[in-house]
């Protein structure tokens, strides 16, 4: 999913294509959201809770993803493993994720079963075993993880120290997965409190999306989750994020033949806007996103990959659904014959050409009529609705926000957008990552290919 | 040209019976005059319209220059003796509508989602048919995409990953036409040019070779007419050759000095091609011992007791002509060969026995997990594409269940010793194995 601000834009456009979504909460404040998709007797069930890499302190970066795999590792009447071995057995799936703001959990099961995983999900709610054996052995699988993502990954290693390049002191500077040394250095006790600590019906969503009654769900969630007491949740201190006063650069040298460049400038969010100013300016920031990069005729692509042809690829990114402050991103591959620096001149000029001149109406209209299409593609799957749902809720705002979103983003004018393009893209609060070939990759150029030299 | 119309309800009805959990899927059936396959299913719940068409124009039929295949899909409709790449897009994104292209060994394919507003329609669905039938292929698109292309394929000389499964499809292969990666390699691709793009074209791209795949919110009058303008400017064409059978290849273990921290592991052999009958007793071996993830042998030995993996998995890719069986992981370079002995004790476990618990367990995930296989629009047209290029029945969908609950241990073992050998497998390892 690109950004949530796609798949809501445009939903004013469908209004009588619109499922019927019912919020209800429990005494317990437990939030539960159903939405009705009547397409198949298929029923997704998801539980969202309020933590992620976002809450955490350093050196135990990644404590929420780890505790994510502990939560599949037995509780008070189910063995290590067993959670996923009924899901399997009832012909549903079964699984979870983890991100800087929440970690959820979910299983796909025919409707007739909607009872069953929810009185395990909520027995894991307040009840899991954690004992040394499984956890130091799923903790290795979490280094695993680590490696297969990350560390044999430039791209991935890049974003990674990118990212903590362009945040400082907030968490938001954490990868989700946890630094290498954090993650050896975890005790089963850190998963433990962590559990303690955030793990509660108050802190929790329920989102169902599927062939079922509102009403029915309502009362499955009573029983399962309203039995259980709130806690007190202490949110994490503010750890606001120092101003940006300057350039600021990193290299990686890596495995990789052509070099990539990243460039991330700080921008608000929903969550974040402090008055409706600022909250004007992040549905500019979303539309103006979509005119560099919604689809293949939006600036970028049209004007760096086909027709300079500076670019082999390229790509803008911006979520203004993030709980904390967020990046306006750029990445890019320079084609052959040119740099980085290359790359980045290249992307200066469509970043100055948004501040010298107006969008066009036809640009304007054709993110509104991606929005639009989106919007309806992105019902053809029940766990795509169940996630966005979640996401707004997790960070904070309301489900509703579909609605607000289309009203707003309608009145974004071109005026808007050159506004936070002159506001946001300035050189001083601009971040740079560029990866570059490591010297054994560059000695390997010219000689024999990767291929045949190592075969035994 | 003879025309015909399959109705499939009234099969489906009578398999229903033991499956009362299906929403049935109406497959309907024709060919167009031009003599094109279509499949095509009904679903009004959004109004959005699914169509993928389908040539047997993968890169096995490269001949020497691989990547021909590829490279022909990719530019396919990006430019029309009326428009250009611009406007063609600019068409498309105006209205929200999709245009994908794919290519593999078997065959290249081009899709569009779009809306089904008849106003929208009336605009994206003549200009599909454009793509398909008026493509031209221009010059400078095309050394654009050479140059992008090279830059891929250098950077696949430096994925791990990607090294592994070059060597194991050559060394599964041979000179059979399968054992190239779609792509085609550096060299290869340097005897590309539009000359050898446009005879590609002219050859494999013709209503005899398509398949027609459609999902949406139309009537089936309205299909067939989208059907017959899809292909009416195709010329007949004939269907090619059919591809060699590769021969089984000798036990083999190779290993690739990498610099990574893991080292990606597979351990493979050849399978069977679609259709074959003991596909159904292999599949549901297979969803036990590593292809339905935390409920599978090998994620239990491999990741459950040992800790060694993130991931871990094994499956049949049943293509035109035998495909692969694969086992594969990836586990910092210190493990790789506890790993390995894992895997194939695991493998030899599972080919002496298995118990009986667990096989029903796994056929209750299989047939209880039925209709979310069958529940959007895009999981469905997967499936009537799958159907329609590779000849399987029209009642497929039911069929298969069908075939699930019938299949006893004893058939999976059977078809599990018949089709694997453990004393053949080639060994292939990207990394620092130790």
């Amino acid at each position: 999913m690109r950004s949530i601000g796609m798949l809501l834009l445009l939903s004013a456009f469908s209004t009588q294509l619109m499922a019927k979504v019912t919020e209800y909460t429990l005494d317990n404040q437990m939030k539960v959201v159903v939405k009705e998709d009547h397409r198949a007797p298929v029923v997704v069930h998801q539980v969202w809770y309020r933590v992620g890499s976002n809450h955490e302190n350093n050196g135990e970066t990644g404590i929420s993803h780890m505790l994510e795999h502990m939560m599949f590792k037995g509780s008070k009447n189910l063995k290590p493993g067993e959670f996923s071995k009924i899901v399997s057995r009832l012909g549903g799936e079964d699984n979870a994720f983890t991100s800087s703001d929440y970690t959820a959990y979910y299983q796909v099961v025919g409707k007739q079963h909607l009872e069953r995983v929810m009185d395990m999900e909520a027995e894991r709610m307040r009840h899991i075993v954690l004992t040394d054996e499984e956890f130091y052995k799923e903790r290795d699988v979490v280094t695993e993880e680590r490696r297969q993502r990350t560390e044999d990954k430039p791209t991935g290693k890049l974003w990674e120290q990118f990212n903590a390049t362009a945040f400082m002191n907030s968490p938001a500077r954490h990868p989700v997965i946890g630094w290498m040394s954090d993650i050896l250095n975890y005790k089963t006790e850190d998963a433990r409190e962590w559990y303690d600590r955030w793990y509660a019906p108050n802190n929790a969503t329920l989102i169902v999306v599927g062939d079922v009654n509102p009403d029915e769900v309502h009362e499955l969630a009573k029983k399962y989750y309203g039995k259980y007491k709130p806690k007190k949740i202490e949110a994490p201190r503010p750890q606001i994020e120092v101003e940006q006063e300057g350039e600021r650069r990193i290299t990686l040298k890596d495995k990789t033949n052509n070099p990539i460049i990243m460039m991330g400038f700080h921008a608000p969010t929903l969550v974040t806007a402090e008055d409706e100013a600022t909250v004007r300016e992040v549905y500019a920031l979303e539309v103006l996103s979509s005119v560099l990069d919604g689809d293949s005729s939006s600036r970028l692509t049209k004007n760096l990959v086909r027709k300079s042809q500076v670019l082999a690829s390229v790509g803008a990114g911006y979520d203004g659904a993030d709980r904390l402050k967020t990046l306006f991103y750029f990445s890019a591959s320079p084609s052959k014959g040119f740099e980085p620096a290359d790359a980045e001149n290249a992307i200066w000029q469509e970043i100055d050409k948004l501040k010298n001149e107006l969008v066009s109406k036809e640009e304007l209209e054709r993110v509104l009529a991606q929005s639009e299409a989106q919007y309806i593609y992105h019902q053809d799957s029940t766990q795509a609705q169940a996630i966005v749902l979640g996401r707004l809720i997790s960070v904070g705002l309301s489900a509703d926000t579909l609605e607000n979103w289309v009203d707003e983003i309608r009145k974004v004018t071109p005026e808007e957008i050159q506004q936070v393009a002159k506001k946001y893209f300035r050189k001083d609060r601009m971040t740079v990552g560029t990866l570059l070939p490591n010297t054994e990759t560059e000695t390997k150029k010219g000689s024999s290919s990767t291929h045949s030299g190592g075969v035994k | 040209m003879k025309k015909y119309i399959l109705q499939t309800c009234v099969v489906i009805a009578s398999l229903l019976m033991t499956l009362p959990a299906l929403a049935g899927i109406d497959i309907q059936t024709w060919q167009t005059s031009k003599g094109a396959k279509v499949l095509f299913v009904e679903s009004k719940q959004l109004p959005m319209l699914d169509i993928e068409v389908t040539f047997d124009a993968g890169s096995a039929r490269d001949g020497d220059i691989w990547g021909l295949a590829s490279m022909t899909s990719l530019m396919l409709g990006m430019t029309t003796s009326k428009y250009s790449e611009d406007q063609i897009n600019e068409a498309f994104d105006a209205v929200g509508a999709n245009i994908g292209r794919s290519a593999g060994r078997d065959n290249a394919s081009i899709s569009l989602r779009t809306l089904t507003r008849e106003k929208i329609m009336n605009k994206t669905l003549p200009l599909f048919a454009e793509l398909i039938s008026d493509t031209t292929f221009d010059k400078a698109v095309f050394e654009r995409e050479m140059k992008r292309l090279k830059i891929g394929l250098k950077q696949r000389e430096l994925s791990p990953r990607s090294i592994g499964s070059d060597q194991k499809w050559t060394n599964l292969y041979g000179d059979h036409p399968y054992a190239h990666n779609s792509s085609g390699t550096l060299e290869t691709v340097e005897q590309i040019d539009l000359e050898k793009i446009k005879a590609f074209y002219q050859k494999y791209y013709v209503a005899s070779n398509a398949t027609i795949a459609m999902v949406g919110s139309i009537d089936q009058a309205r299909a067939k007419k989208i059907a017959e303008s899809l292909t009416q400017n195709l010329p007949v064409g004939t269907k090619p050759e059919p591809i060699a059978k590769p021969k089984l290849q000798q036990a083999r273990e190779i290993t690739v000095e990498f610099d990574s921290t893991q080292t990606q592991y597979s351990l493979s052999q050849l399978g069977i091609e679609r259709g074959h009958p003991d596909y159904v007793a292999l599949y549901v071996g297979n969803h036990l011992f590593g292809g339905s993830g935390f409920g599978s042998r090998l994620m239990e030995e491999v990741r459950e007791k040992r800790g060694l993996v993130y991931s871990v998995y094994s499956y049949f890719a049943p293509m035109k002509q035998t495909g692969i069986f694969t086992i594969g992981l990836s586990t910092k370079n210190a493990s790789a060969l506890e790993a390995d002995k894992v895997v194939k004790d695991t493998l030899s476990a599972f080919l002496k026995d298995f118990s009986q618990q667990d096989f029903e367990a796994i056929k209750q995930n299989l047939l209880g997990g039925w209709p979310m296989r069958i529940d959007s629009n895009s999981k469905i047209i997967g499936y009537l594409s799958m159907i329609g290029f590779y000849g399987m029945p029209l009642d497929y969908l039911e069929w298969f269940p069908e075939q699930v609950e019938r299949t006893t241990k004893e058939d999976v073992l059977k078809a599990w010793q018949k089709h694997l050998d453990p004393e053949k497998m080639l060994r292939v390892m990207v990394g620092k194995p130790a």
